[in-house]
């Protein structure tokens, strides 16, 4: 038994994980990234319920689910399971990149109609902090030696007043771009755990067993 | 933006197939046109009449609209109007129900309606039917709501339809969350009329629909409702101007919708004279340029908003408009002690150069004077009467000739220059004259601002001897000293008092001092009021020129505060008050009357309190002369003058439980609310009482309670009493002799112990030495005597085995027990040779206790020797068990069928002589043995089974071991 314990022991330092040194890697970026995205989920949380309630019912009614009409132009987070899974990191954060920036122009678009000035500030402050996400995004996908996307031309994400929308369409369409965040939030969160566990090494596990013979 | 896209995009639809059914009726009189404002919901109608018999002709139309289908009129409108040749007439109609939510046809016809062509009023053909679709331009697209996106005024009506292309729609909508009910205009059409609809947002009223399977192909379920609130006329509409230059028109605009979508209400002014018009950017005020040539002005203030105008007029003359400018460079000039004038400038306002002003002056935070003054550009004003040194602060605002408005106020703060004190100070003095000299102590009052006219920098005293003109003395007291003390040479002196300050000095203060004595003056008790301490005094026989009433307001000598007040030589009252006065102290007053050569003589004095309170504290008291009927209730030491009110007498509780009172006392309810007696003693200086009449060895309780007018000491402590018994005395004498003679006989009787020893009580009683004997003798029969032993002739010896340690019992108990039932009975039987009776006869037995058992047996003592029970202190000898035993005892006695010990017959037992105790100085050995026999026989009486169980271990060992067979027997 005690000689099993010595020899596990004096094998240790062979273990890789256990012998690493020097650049963490993405791993830390990641994490802040992911953080970030559950702390834009919290915020947003706030934010879309003071919004909701100035478009007045239904849009503020919990059980609200319209069809997705007239919001084409956003990103549509929603995607099937098996392709979410088989997209690779590139793929992953290249997605997740196009889709905020698209959704950050929009936001702006909202802030300039909000009437109500707390609304205003409050959707200010989102902004801001949507914009450090995409920062965030960038920066991982800079460690992982992915280039950026790059905008096609006349693709690029700018707000416009949409064509002769009636109000109606109008609220409903900020209805769906808080909603569209939301989900792209929440599939940001699996999107960066499941990269967070995929850069992470294998920690060495070492389980003895100390058995009781002989005692 | 987006509605008026939308509006464009519908008309220019509706134009379209509009084109292709209008009818170009050439052989019609009239040919119409119609096209479709959708945002609107108008139609508008344009058509020209054909063949016109004139140039001009006043013709009438009748026009109809059907809704759906071309029988279906819903609206006739008549009009009339003048026609040109070729002229194109319009007219518009407004429909309650969005144009897409239903198929319009509309036809007119025409006559001429001149007076002077009769032959032609008859109407012409009717045009052909213009349908107006609205509705096919939507195609077989998703579902709609109409209107999109309306403005309505808040309290109206609105008709909202629901367009599906399916001909069964199950559609429910919503305003605002609330359901509205739907009818069914046609198969594709739901019509929702919402009534008295209410502003609830600025973001509007969402309409919507849901439960439509259309909505999931994409449509536009719903139309948001902008409620604007109805336009309010404007109040408080106003124009002025202040510079002759601008108006400056202010209004309140009441309630304002204020949606962000649409424009808000918006104003104008309209200036009839000159018919200008101006759009006003605020919404509560708007500036006018004046116009040079321009007096008067007739203002109309025009509110608007998407439904409704309002208007309200002001008309004025710009001279009675004029609001000025506020004054300004105020000064002040000529300054002095009483006056001052003020100066200032207003701004100029072209040809109206004279202004109304008014100036106003402060001091000590209040307006003192107010005067209004006739202005031009520079203005000035003079202020008099004004006090020296004196901080005032004046301000003055202006208005135009045609009073309007006043200015703002403009101010400035001056002070004006000091004068000499204006009266002399009010002084008092304090005489004491000792060995030849006179201590004289002076105070006197600040004076009043009003007064001092400045700031006084020190008081001159002044003193000169009466008999010696020229031996004046001046001394100087800085300020704010409030007095000083002089040591004159003799009392006769004249003293004058003066304050001077930076401007001078007042009149004198002048007063004469004399020895003032030893007066005797007797001092009267005054009583307080509400408004303060009263009194009155007679006037003296001589002349006075006034009186003058002293006092201390602090409560002790030391500490006197001397306060002083000046009376006219006419008064012979006065009340006296001061904020120092405290209720229950007792204030010294002094009434002097000043001659006319300044001199002060004390007249009366008076003491009294502002208020009198209760004593605080009763008096202690000592009680003396206790007796059978009475006690002598003292106080002596109660000092009456240091009470918060003047002493007017005592009253003395008295509680017992006698009904009766004692006759000096009356019944009364005492202060703690109990029944008892009460006596009140009238004099203050009456400090003793005796209280008579009482019980004898009664319990009394007592309270003496000082009383002022304010009322009672307070009804605590009672003091406690008894009156003495009424054969005390007679007891004493008694047994006080008795307890002597004890005294002498125990004394006696220690002295000559050995003595009364021998003779009453000898270690061993010899019947020879008693006197007993000897006092028999002589007195009973002869054939008495002591029976001796020798004398005995014995017939029969019976010996049964004399034990030998029969002596050595005392360690235990339960040896001797052992022994004893070893042992047989002993008994020494002195049997008399002659006869003997069987019953108790002359002979004495001598028994031995200790053997006593066996009495019963021998039935030889007595008729039944009874077992001997314990003494009553032979009790205490029962162990523990034997205390259970002890309560089982009765059971025993009564099983036992013995005789009750009590029912014993005598038998003599002398233990002194029993035969077994050795000697005389062995102890008696039966008391001994009494106990463990007790507990044999108390062993004995426990019934079987009922030897219970010890309430613990060691004692039921213990018990048992009592019980054990070796020592059951018996």
């Amino acid at each position: 038994m005690l000689a099993c314990l010595c020899t596990v022991l004096w094998h240790l330092p062979a273990v890789p994980a256990l012998n690493r040194t020097g650049d963490p890697g993405p791993g830390p970026s990641i994490q802040k990234t992911y953080d970030l995205t559950r702390y834009l989920e919290h915020q947003l949380r706030s934010l879309a319920g003071t919004y909701l309630n100035y478009l007045g019912p239904p849009f503020n009614e919990p059980d609200f689910n319209p069809p997705r009409l007239g919001a084409e132009t956003l990103p549509r987070a929603t995607v099937n399971l098996e392709v979410w899974r088989s997209l690779n990191d590139k793929l992953r954060l290249t997605q997740n990149y196009e889709a905020y920036s698209h959704l950050l122009c929009h936001l702006r678009g909202l802030n300039r109609q909000a009437a109500a000035a707390e609304l205003r500030r409050s959707l200010a402050h989102f902004c801001t902090s949507l914009q450090g996400l995409l920062g965030s995004i960038a920066g991982v996908m800079a460690a992982l030696g992915y280039p950026l996307p790059q905008p096609l031309p006349g693709t690029e994400p700018t707000w416009a007043p949409g064509p002769a929308h009636s109000d109606f369409l109008q609220k409903m369409d900020d209805f769906w771009l808080l909603k569209e965040l939301q989900t792209w939030l929440w599939r940001s969160a699996k999107d960066f755990n499941r990269l967070k566990k995929k850069m992470q090494p294998p920690a060495a596990a070492v389980t003895l067993h100390l058995g009781t013979h002989g005692f | 933006m987006a509605p008026m896209a939308v509006f464009q995009t519908s008309f220019l639809l509706a134009l379209l197939p509009l084109s292709a059914h209008q009818s170009e009726v050439s052989s019609e009189p009239l040919s119409l046109n119609v096209s479709i404002s959708s945002a609107q919901q108008r139609l508008h109608l344009k058509w020209s009449v054909h063949n016109l018999t004139h140039p001009e002709l006043k013709m009438a139309f009748q026009i109809e609209i059907s809704r759906i289908n071309k029988s279906n009129v819903i609206w006739v409108e008549n009009y009339s109007t003048t026609v040109q040749q070729n002229q194109t007439l319009h007219w518009t109609w407004e429909s309650e129900l969005p144009l897409e939510c239903a198929t319009h046809f509309v036809r007119i016809w025409g006559k001429e309606d001149d007076a002077w062509a009769p032959h032609q009023r008859v109407w012409s053909s009717w045009s052909s039917w213009v349908k107006v679709d609205a509705q096919s331009l939507l195609g077989q697209g998703p579902p709609l709501v109409f209107p999109i996106d309306k403005l309505v005024e808040e309290g109206s009506n609105v008709t909202v339809c629901y367009v599906s292309r399916h001909s069964q729609s199950n559609v429910s909508c919503l305003l605002h969350g609330q359901r509205i009910p739907r009818e069914q205009l046609d198969t594709h059409v739901s019509v929702f009329t919402l009534t008295n609809v209410s502003f609830i947002s600025t973001w509007g009223s969402n309409f919507y629909c849901e439960n439509d399977p259309d909505i999931i192909a994409g449509a536009e379920p719903g139309t948001v409702l902008f409620v604007s609130k109805v336009l309010e006329e404007p109040k408080g509409f106003s124009c002025e101007t202040r510079d002759f230059r601008t108006l400056n028109c202010t209004w309140d605009p009441r309630s304002d919708t204020d949606l962000p979508k649409y424009r808000s209400q918006r104003y104008a002014l309209f200036e009839s004279f000159s018919g200008k018009t101006k759009s006003c950017e605020q919404k509560n005020w708007c500036t006018w340029q004046v116009a040079q040539d321009s007096q008067m002005y007739n203002f109309t203030l025009i509110a608007e908003n998407y439904f409704r105008k309002r208007s309200v007029n002001l008309l004025f003359n710009l001279a009675h408009r004029v609001h000025p400018m506020t004054p300004f460079n105020v000064l002040f000039e000529s300054v002095s002690t009483a006056n001052a004038t003020m100066t200032w400038k207003v701004h100029s306002l072209g040809n109206f150069s004279t202004f109304l002003c008014q100036v106003e002056l402060h001091g000590e935070g209040r307006a003192i004077q107010q005067h209004n003054a006739s202005s031009q550009v520079d203005g000035q004003y003079f202020f008099s009467g004004l006090a020296p040194a004196t901080e005032y602060a004046a301000r003055v605002r202006c208005a135009a000739k045609h009073f309007w408005k006043w200015s703002e106020w403009a101010g400035q703060n001056f002070s004006t220059l000091q004068a000499a004190p204006s009266k002399a100070p009010d002084v008092w003095r304090s005489v004491r004259s000792t060995l030849g000299s006179c201590n004289v102590t002076l105070f006197w009052k600040p004076l009043s601002k009003s007064q001092a006219h400045g700031e006084v920098l020190f008081y001159n005293v002044a003193t000169e001897f009466l008999g010696r003109p020229s031996s004046s003395k001046l001394f100087s007291i800085p300020a704010p000293a409030t007095g000083t003390e002089l040591s004159l040479d003799g009392c006769s002196h004249k003293i004058r008092v003066t304050a001077s300050n930076s401007a001078g000095t007042s009149p004198a203060s002048v007063m004469a001092i004399r020895d003032p004595g030893n007066p005797e003056v007797k001092e009267e008790r005054i009583q307080g009021t509400e408004d303060g301490v009263s009194m009155s005094w007679k006037p003296p026989p001589g002349d006075v020129i006034g009186y003058v009433v002293d006092w201390c307001d602090g409560p002790q000598e030391s500490s006197c505060d001397l306060q002083w007040e000046n009376l006219g030589p006419n008064a012979t009252s006065t009340i006296i008050s001061s904020d120092a006065f405290r209720p229950g102290v007792r204030y010294n007053f002094r009434i002097y009357g000043i001659s006319p050569e300044s001199t002060a003589y004390l007249l009366e004095r008076k003491t009294g309190y502002s208020q009198e309170l209760a004593p605080a504290n009763n008096p202690r008291v000592n009680i003396s002369n206790l007796t059978q009927h009475s006690f002598t209730l003292s106080w002596e030491d109660y000092a009456t003058d240091s009470q918060p009110g003047f002493i007017q007498g005592y009253r003395i509780y008295l509680r017992s439980k006698a009904e009766q009172c004692p006759p000096e006392f009356t019944k009364a309810d005492l202060p703690d609310n109990s029944e008892g007696c009460k006596h009140d003693i009238d004099n203050p200086e009456q400090k003793t009482f005796v209280v008579e009449n009482l019980q004898p060895e009664s319990f009394y309780e007592f309270l003496v309670t000082p009383r002022t007018r304010a009322g009672e000491g307070p009804a605590h402590p009672f003091g406690k009493v008894t009156t003495r018994e009424q054969h005390a005395h007679a007891l004493i004498r008694t047994i006080l002799p008795m307890v002597f003679l004890l005294l002498l006989l125990t004394v006696l009787c220690y002295v000559k112990s050995q003595w009364m020893k021998e003779t009453c009580y000898p270690d061993i009683p010899d019947p020879y030495k008693s006197s007993v004997l000897s006092l028999l003798k002589p007195k009973e029969n002869a054939h008495l005597t002591i029976m001796s032993a020798h004398d005995c002739i014995p017939d029969k010896l019976e010996v049964v085995n004399k034990p030998e340690g029969i002596k050595a019992q005392f360690p235990g108990a339960r040896k001797s027990l052992a022994e004893t039932d070893r042992t047989k009975h002993d008994y020494i039987y002195l049997l008399p040779t002659e006869k003997s009776s069987v019953g108790p006869g002359p002979g004495i037995c001598f028994e031995n206790l200790t053997y006593n058992q066996a009495a019963p047996d021998a039935g030889f003592c007595g008729p039944v020797p009874a077992p001997h029970t314990a003494p009553p202190g032979m009790g205490g000898l029962l162990t523990a068990p034997g205390n259970l035993l002890r309560s089982l005892e009765p059971s025993y006695m009564n099983s036992s069928g013995e005789t009750p010990a009590g029912e014993t017959t005598l038998n003599y037992v002398s233990q002194v002589a029993s035969p077994t105790s050795g000697h005389k100085d062995s102890p008696p050995t039966n008391s001994l043995e009494l106990a463990p026999r007790s507990e044999y026989r108390m062993q004995m009486a426990i019934p079987p089974g009922l030897a219970s169980p010890s309430p613990n271990e060691n004692s039921s060992l213990s018990s048992m071991s009592f019980l054990g067979p070796g020592e059951h027997r018996g």
